[in-house]
């Protein structure tokens, strides 16, 4: 009894100190799992290493959080990458879970490297909801998984995903915070589209350029969805799957009012040159030249200089924001002439990410 | 009793016209491909229109010189050319190899090529100077060329003769096919689906810069093929009884793989892997008009184009308004061509 008197005050404490510390997070992820934690996550694996750029608009060192990845923001970063590099020495030995592709994933080294969380996209790259295997796997080995996700259902999931990021990562007023903002401007688009009961749909034509192959259009997912989303009429739904060659012929007779190529390639690379530290006058000179080519010339967007470019990997991330900002304004200008891509990305930059965005990121070719 | 010469010769010219006969026919085929494939496209072009952008460019206005200069004419010549490359080079390749199973593909000469654009695309590996552009290009044809030299190294070797050419051949595709997973490996997302849209082959990469490229290697090589003709007949007979001909079989050899080397390298490097062509043309070649290969040999080069310009005009059809890669598309009707021809010959 004395013992019990002894120890109880001190029972009491732990109790609460349990309650205040270490109370489990569970979560519902976009893909409908819930997911229960003992406490916010500080060894995660990156599913998709580009994810970082998420993480770093929620954690101040997104690095020391991540105990593995894979390679993929390496090769398709560009420079961004090498900027994060810079301010994040540890980048470089963050171990590789795998190279790029889900199939290059090693479930043991996810296993060894002893994560508290595996963050994946439901559809990604990397290992993603079809994944049964390494979901298995990891799940029998104690390791939870939560799917994240901004490339399927960009409009529906990049809210809950970033909530999701937000619990899990113990930084839910960071996660508020970026929600708030994201809603404000998003609402901004879908309301001023919904007072325009009959609003003209102007064609576009997107090109994703990658190297020297012949570019791809998105279809009816992704991209085409943005496309969608701001009011304007993706000429690329008819092709069947999420991306595909549309015949320049038919392009020519759909005759799009605005072109848009994305791309990701670095100066001196071949293919659409934009992104971090990027130049103003190598963005225009390469999308100048995709402009330049004869089969693009008959068309109206052409003629008249409606002529865009855009970073591509935001079609994969909570930036989103800036893209779609872009893709409204350059299809309505009458709308949303007023916005300014590179100011969101400025707020971001100020307000949320660990890395500023700083280079080119859209542009618009000067006649 | 023997027949005598005047019947020999009788049934020999008539023969020799059923064969000119069959040979016509494939070009007439071939040519109502190619207008048809120059014919039929998404928008409303008609036929006459076409024309009137052939031959006259200034008077159409933009959009109907660019669909027809820019988009039909590229795709279709370029089908035609790298149909006939591809066709041409099996059709000696099965000659050279006695074997009815040899193609480009069999020997590893695509997979070097596929692995020398690999190279390009995923770690932008070529050779000083070539940058952009020409990076694939030059490179898919290096290693293409690379290999059969390669080839015919390991076989001069110890003399092993057409067995041990086809089984290097295959050991070589494993090879390349290994080193190009590598690549594949170690892409990003992005370089990945770059390559694979490569290898898959694909029309829509012709233009008047790589035409002209096509259209010359083609035009020196072709005539060289023709020439041999009677000596490769003489191989086809055994190789016994060619030399005993007079032919320089290890020369003939020689020469024609440089022959299928350069013409395989340079439709690959400008579209991109197109399989079965080089298998099911010359079969079909074959089948039609004999193992004579004064005949055979432009009949290859006319049903390569044939099929080529035809599963252009199909790979356009399937999806109106997109492009299916025809390097899909030539099994798919390549295929049905080539059991029917085999039924039918069984028939007989």
């Amino acid at each position: 009894m004395r013992t019990i008197a002894k120890i109880s005050p001190l029972l009491l404490c732990v109790f609460f100190a349990m309650r205040l510390y270490g109370q489990p997070i569970t979560v519902t992820d976009v893909v409908g799992r819930e997911v229960t934690i003992p406490q916010p996550a500080k060894r995660v694996i990156l599913g998709e290493g580009r994810q970082l750029i998420t993480l770093s608009l929620l954690v101040p060192d997104p690095v020391a959080i991540t105990a593995g990845w894979t390679g993929d923001f390496a090769k398709s970063g560009g420079l961004l990458y090498d900027d994060y590099r810079k301010h994040f020495p540890g980048l470089d030995d963050i171990p590789l879970i795998g190279t790029s592709g889900k199939e290059t994933v090693s479930t043991e080294q996810i296993i060894s490297l002893n994560p508290d969380l595996a963050i994946f996209g439901a559809g990604s790259h990397g290992p993603d909801a079809k994944s049964a295997d390494i979901i298995r796997q990891l799940e029998a080995a104690g390791i939870p998984i939560v799917f994240i996700d901004f490339r399927l259902h960009p409009f529906k999931n990049t809210v809950p995903s970033m909530e999701l990021l937000g619990k899990v990562l113990g930084r839910e007023a960071r996660a508020k915070a970026f929600v708030e903002f994201y809603n404000r401007r998003m609402n901004h688009i879908r309301g001023t589209l919904a007072k325009q009961p009959d609003l003209k749909r102007p064609k576009v034509y997107m090109e994703m350029i990658r190297g020297t192959a012949p570019p791809g259009s998105p279809g009816k997912g992704n991209l085409g969805e943005y496309i969608e989303f701001v009011g304007g009429n993706n000429i690329g739904t008819i092709l069947p799957g999420e991306v595909g060659t549309l015949n320049m012929e038919y392009v020519i007779g759909e005759q799009p009012d605005v072109y848009v190529a994305t791309g990701i390639a670095k100066p001196g690379e071949a293919g659409m040159v934009i992104g971090q530290n990027v130049y103003t006058f190598q963005t225009q000179e390469s999308l100048a030249k995709l402009a330049a080519r004869p089969v693009v010339s008959p068309l109206n967007a052409i003629k008249e200089n409606k002529v865009y470019a855009m970073w591509h990997l935001f079609y994969d991330s909570p930036l989103n924001i800036a893209a779609v900002e872009a893709l409204a304004k350059w299809t309505h200008p009458e709308l949303f002439g007023k916005l300014k891509p590179h100011g969101v990305l400025k707020e971001i930059n100020e307000r949320f990410l660990a890395v500023p965005l700083k280079g080119v990121y859209f542009a618009e070719l000067k006649p | 009793m023997y027949p005598s010469t005047a019947v020999i010769e009788k049934g020999y010219r008539k023969q020799f016209l059923k064969r000119i006969i069959l040979l016509a026919g494939l070009a007439v085929a071939t040519v109502l491909s190619f207008l048809v494939d120059i014919a039929v496209g998404p928008s409303t072009l008609d036929f006459a229109g076409v024309l009137q952008a052939i031959f006259s460019p200034e008077s159409v206005d933009l959009s109907v010189r660019v669909i027809v200069w820019e988009v039909r004419m590229p795709y279709a010549v370029m089908a035609l050319l790298v149909g006939a490359a591809l066709s041409l080079a099996g059709c000696e390749m099965q000659t050279i190899m006695n074997n009815a199973m040899a193609s480009p593909f069999t020997l590893g000469i695509s997979a070097a090529a596929s692995f020398g654009a690999a190279l390009a695309i995923v770690i932008g590996f070529s050779i000083p100077g070539i940058g952009g552009d020409w990076m694939i290009v030059v490179n898919a044809f290096l290693f293409a060329f690379g290999a059969t030299l390669l080839l015919q190294a390991l076989s001069s070797l110890r003399g092993a003769g057409p067995e041990g050419l086809v089984l290097f051949g295959i050991a070589l595709v494993f090879l390349f096919n290994a080193f190009t997973g590598i690549m594949q490996y170690l892409a990003s997302a992005e370089a990945l689906q770059q390559f694979i849209f490569w290898s898959l082959g694909s029309l829509t990469k012709a233009n008047w810069d790589n035409i002209p490229l096509l259209f010359g290697l083609f035009a020196v090589i072709a005539p060289f093929s023709l020439a041999s003709a009677w000596k490769l007949t003489a191989l086809r007979l055994g190789e016994e009884s060619a030399r005993s001909f007079g032919v320089a079989v290890k020369r003939l050899r020689f020469l024609s793989l440089i022959r299928i080397s350069l013409l395989t390298a340079g439709a690959t490097a400008f579209v991109g892997t197109i399989g079965f062509i080089g298998l099911v043309g010359p079969h079909i070649a074959k089948l039609l008009i004999g193992e004579d290969h004064r005949f055979s040999l432009p009949a290859s080069i006319l049903s390569g184009a044939l099929i080529m310009s035809l599963a252009s005009v199909i790979s356009k059809a399937i999806l109106s308004g997109t492009i299916v890669p025809v390097g899909i598309v030539t099994s798919l009707i390549g295929v049905p061509v080539f059991v029917a021809l085999i039924l039918n010959k069984r028939k007989r």
